[in-house]
């Protein structure tokens, strides 16, 4: 499983990023995505997309925490949410390994697809295919509920951070602390 | 005007006052009047016939429509409640939807009925002097495809419909259809997009979208072609009868010196002889007999008796066609072009006529006198309003009435279900061995086909003709009932078949709600069809058809149809189902898809901007990598307007990568079409400074760029492009923006 987590502000300016892999059941930490390296403004592009539906889901509950809100097929990523009460958004986009089997069974010839499950193919065969409960199935309650405490971990640093008296709302956040507790968090949890 | 709908329920009496004043304004402007309602129901016309007679204009108009023998009094009571539903959906959304050029009526008329021709030699003879090699069945191809005039279809219960659109197919009955190689016909496709890409002569027009008035994008014309001909394989296979003829022509012409045993002879080939169908087509279909009669060269009293001969031995179904048999060309006085055939298949256009480049009035295509034009196209409406039509109806109904209406009813539940128990002491241990046998046992699990009388096959064939006269509320009720019958029988390729064609009747249907659960029905309908077409008979192009027909209608349906739409735009590119040229196509389909979803009326939310922009950034790196500058330019313009409204005051997306992203996408874009056009752009690439160019243009260019463009002037990378445009000046730029 692979990670991308960005803080958004309200005008969708991206404060804060940060990308990285599962540490569950022997992973290394390390995102693996299905893009090829050249092709990681991919990341950016769907989490941009998503919020076409967070903006529409915002409205459709009460919760801060909105669950899993869109999926990009092609790539199989996962989009995630949390809101701020400042307008802030949390977005964790989440790719779960492909397996070696499905990559080279997946239409090899597409353009797309070729460039995703050769990536695929080197990213999931060097990861050894973490398969935690969490990585197997993104939609479950358990990653659910995995990717809440980490939502709300998060919150609780981000918070603090802006509450520093150095920090202007709308800056992008470059304390090294954040950045730690933010590793930290998603060592811990997903 | 009232609208049609309220008017007609509650028809006065004749001598009731209100309603002839209202017929009689109508008459002073006749013509006004039927242009301001081109869609007016033919059976209303008729009803008003009924109130006011002796309206000149009217019975005018009554004259084009074949009249029915049922009273149009008790007609127009029993279809008022259709006529209401009718009318309300004449919005003018149904107005977008109804017109000849887009996608729903593309997909209708896709499924049109086959007719096949078959023509003594002396015909084909005849017709090859015209200049027409492939003989009589060329010459009228491209007449069947849209019938003039309007067609009236009357449904299961007797509402009738009028359709400007209608049209059969014309298929060789001696052609040979060549087994179907599946996956070839795929390449195939792909191949034939490349080479209409490639084809020089092909006027830039023709690839690229024209934007109308509201500039709302239409589907680009490359898209439609690819649409089309996917869906006019002409292969009849056994598990659809779309394909299957539903009447066939019989032509022989007055150089026949034993006209009638000709036609007998004729007539045994196709039901016994070498022109036989396949043991899988019903074999009971409408014989049409064809008298071609020579203008130039034979008498026309001899044509006319031995015309009335046909007639007597033939029955009602025959015609007489005056044909001149000279060959017709450019310069004589009335000589005009014949329309290309619209319904190419893949193959069709691959071994298609090499473009003759010196004469360049021509196109290849064969030209004709203007009578023969006439007396075709009255042929063909005569064939198809007065025999093929009629024909069909009566053959639903009297299969609705023998075979469904048993299966529908309570007793036919109960049959069907104590078959399916009965057959657990047997049946199940046939299955176990493998063999199956399915519980029916009408399923031929050797060849893999219902035999054309087992009511599996009466029922399928009933709901396809109900399909084709667009009743498609019969036909989403009859697939309906097979789905069951088929996944009993293991008969994979018609439980797919039905599964996709009952998602897509329930699509066309105009009456049903597009409500929630409906679209997961459908969904889940699609998946299944998809499923089976895929994995249980790895039939791709049928997979294909049914993810595009699912998309295309989802699209059309909106709301919240469009998710699903993308969705299966999404999967058929995830099956590798088409190629590098159809994932392009597919990623501009899919931004289409999310761009006709709307904001919420009042809230800025609900729209899908972000995701379209983002599938038409895609496409346009697609088509860069495809070499195809002009078409990646068209779709980074579409994903500017697309992103017009997310992106801040300077034309800045917020997130970093993507815009470098599209700077660079951009750039080369710009390079390789230039490249492409064969500009010199060694000179004045990037500046020795990018910076230092930077402030000084910034400031100048922001005053005379466009606004959606001013993007582009804030990389450094991105000045050196521009300067191209700036220094060859106006023109080079100006072709840019064109394409």
């Amino acid at each position: 499983m692979s990670y991308y987590f960005t803080i958004l502000s309200p005008t969708d300016v991206p404060l804060f990023n940060i990308a990285f892999g599962t540490s569950k059941s022997g992973g290394d930490g390390i995102a693996r995505f299905r893009f090829p390296d050249t092709a990681q403004y991919m990341n950016q592009f769907i989490i941009h997309s998503s919020l076409d539906i967070v903006e529409e889901a915002q409205w459709m509950n009460g919760n801060l925490y909105l669950k899993h809100v869109d999926t990009y097929p092609p790539a199989s990523a996962y989009i995630s949410a949390f809101l701020a009460p400042s307008g802030a958004r949390f977005l964790l986009l989440h790719q779960p390994p492909q397996l070696p089997s499905t990559a080279t069974g997946s239409g090899s010839s597409s353009l797309l697809g070729a460039g995703f499950s050769a990536s695929a193919l080197g990213g999931g065969s060097s990861s050894r295919a973490s398969s935690s409960s969490i990585a197997a199935n993104p939609t479950s309650p358990q990653t659910e509920e995995a990717v809440r405490q980490f939502m709300n971990e998060v919150y609780e640093v981000y918070v603090k951070t802006v509450m520093s008296p150095f920090y202007r709302q709308g800056m992008e956040i470059k304390s090294p602390v954040f950045r730690t507790r933010v590793t930290a968090a998603g060592r811990k949890w997903l | 005007m009232t609208s049609p709908g309220d008017a007609a329920p509650v028809r006065p009496p004749p001598s009731f006052s209100p309603g002839v004043p209202r017929v009689a304004s109508k008459t002073r402007y006749p013509n006004q009047r039927r242009d301001s309602s081109p869609a007016l129901d033919s059976d209303l016309v008729e009803s008003r016939i009924a109130s006011s007679p002796p309206q000149p204009p009217l019975s005018a108009t009554a004259a084009e429509l074949p009249i029915r023998s049922a009273s149009p009094y008790a007609r127009s009571v029993r279809s008022s409640t259709p006529q209401l539903t009718r009318s309300s959906l004449g919005s003018p959304t149904d107005g977008r939807f109804d017109g000849p050029d887009d996608i729903r009526s593309l997909i209708i008329r896709s499924f049109s009925p086959v007719v096949g021709v078959y023509a003594s030699v002396d015909t084909d003879e005849l017709v090859r002097q015209k200049g027409f090699q492939g003989g009589f069945w060329e010459l009228i191809r491209p007449f069947g495809e849209n019938v003039p005039g309007k067609i009236v279809v009357r449904d299961s219960v007797g509402a009738s419909r009028g359709w400007e659109d209608f049209g059969v197919r014309f298929v060789d009955l001696g052609g040979h259809p060549e087994t179907s190689e599946s996956q070839n016909s795929l390449s195939q496709l792909e191949a034939a997009l490349e080479k209409q890409l490639e084809s020089p002569d092909n006027p830039l027009g023709g690839v690229l979208r024209p934007k109308d008035f509201l500039s709302f994008p239409t589907t680009s014309p490359l898209y439609k072609s690819f649409l089309r001909q996917l869906l006019s394989v002409e292969t009849p296979t056994p598990h659809e009868t779309f394909r299957h003829p539903v009447a066939s022509v019989i032509v022989i012409s007055s150089r026949n010196t034993s006209p009638l045993e000709t036609l007998r002879r004729l007539y045994a080939d196709t039901s016994s002889g070498d022109r036989r169908q396949p043991e899988w087509v019903h074999p009971e279909y409408l014989r049409y007999y064809v008298l071609v009669h020579d203008e130039d060269r034979d008498d026309i009293t001899e044509s006319t008796k031995l015309y009335d001969q046909m007639k007597r031995h033939f029955g009602l179904h025959c015609h007489l066609l005056r044909l001149r048999s000279n060959q017709c060309v450019v310069t004589d006085d009335d000589s005009c072009q014949i329309p290309e055939s619209e319904w190419l298949s893949p193959s069709e256009r691959l071994s298609g006529r090499s473009e003759p480049l010196v004469d360049l009035d021509t196109d290849g295509l064969p030209y004709l006198f203007e009578s023969d034009v006439t007396a075709i196209k009255a042929f063909v409406r005569e064939l198809v309003a007065q025999s093929v039509i009629p024909y069909m109806e009566n053959r639903v109904t009297v299969w609705n009435d023998q075979v469904a209406s048993r299966r529908r009813g309570i007793s036919g539940r109960f049959m069907s279900m104590s078959r399916r128990w009965a057959g657990f002491g047997s049946g199940s241990r046939s299955s176990l061995i493998g063999s199956g046998g399915g519980i029916s046992g009408n399923f031929d699990l050797n060849h893999g086909y219902y035999k054309p009388d087992v009511p599996e096959a009466v029922l399928r064939k009933m709901a396809d003709f109900a399909f084709m006269l667009r009743d498609w509320k019969l036909s989403a009720s009859t697939y309906e009932l097979l789905r069951s019958d088929y996944a009993n029988d293991k008969a994979w390729k018609y439980h797919a078949g039905v599964h996709e064609m009952c998602a897509v009747s329930m699509l066309l249907n105009p009456l049903a709600m597009p409500g929630k659960t409906k679209i997961d029905d459908i969904n889940q309908m699609v998946e299944t069809a998809c499923y089976s077409y895929m994995t249980r008979c790895s039939d791709a192009p049928n997979a294909l058809r049914s993810l595009t027909l699912a998309m295309e209608l989802l699209k059309s349906r909106g709301g919240s149809g469009i998710e699903s739409a993308a969705k299966w735009a999404m999967r058929a590119m995830d099956l590798g189902l088409v190629g590098s040229i159809g994932q392009a196509l597919f990623s501009e389909r899919i931004s289409a898809c999310y761009a006709s979803r709307n904001p919420i009326h009042g809230v800025k939310w609900g729209s899908r901007h972000r995701k379209a922009g983002m599938w038409s950034v895609l496409a346009a790196d697609l088509w860069l990598r495809l070499g195809n500058p002009s078409l990646a330019s068209a779709a980074l313009e579409e994903a500017e307007r697309l992103y017009a409204d997310i992106m801040d005051s300077n034309g800045l997306f917020p997130m970093p990568d993507m815009q470098t992203f599209v700077d660079n996408l951009r750039h080369s874009v710009r390079m390789s079409y230039f490249e492409a056009r064969g500009l010199d752009i060694g000179e004045d690439t990037a500046p020795a400074d990018p910076l230092e160019t930077l402030e000084t243009e910034e400031t100048s260019e922001k005053l005379n760029k466009r606004n959606h463009r001013k993007s582009l002037i804030n990389n450094p990378v991105e000045t050196g492009g521009f300067n191209i445009g700036q220094e060859d000046d106006n023109p080079a730029n100006d072709d840019f923006e064109r394409a």
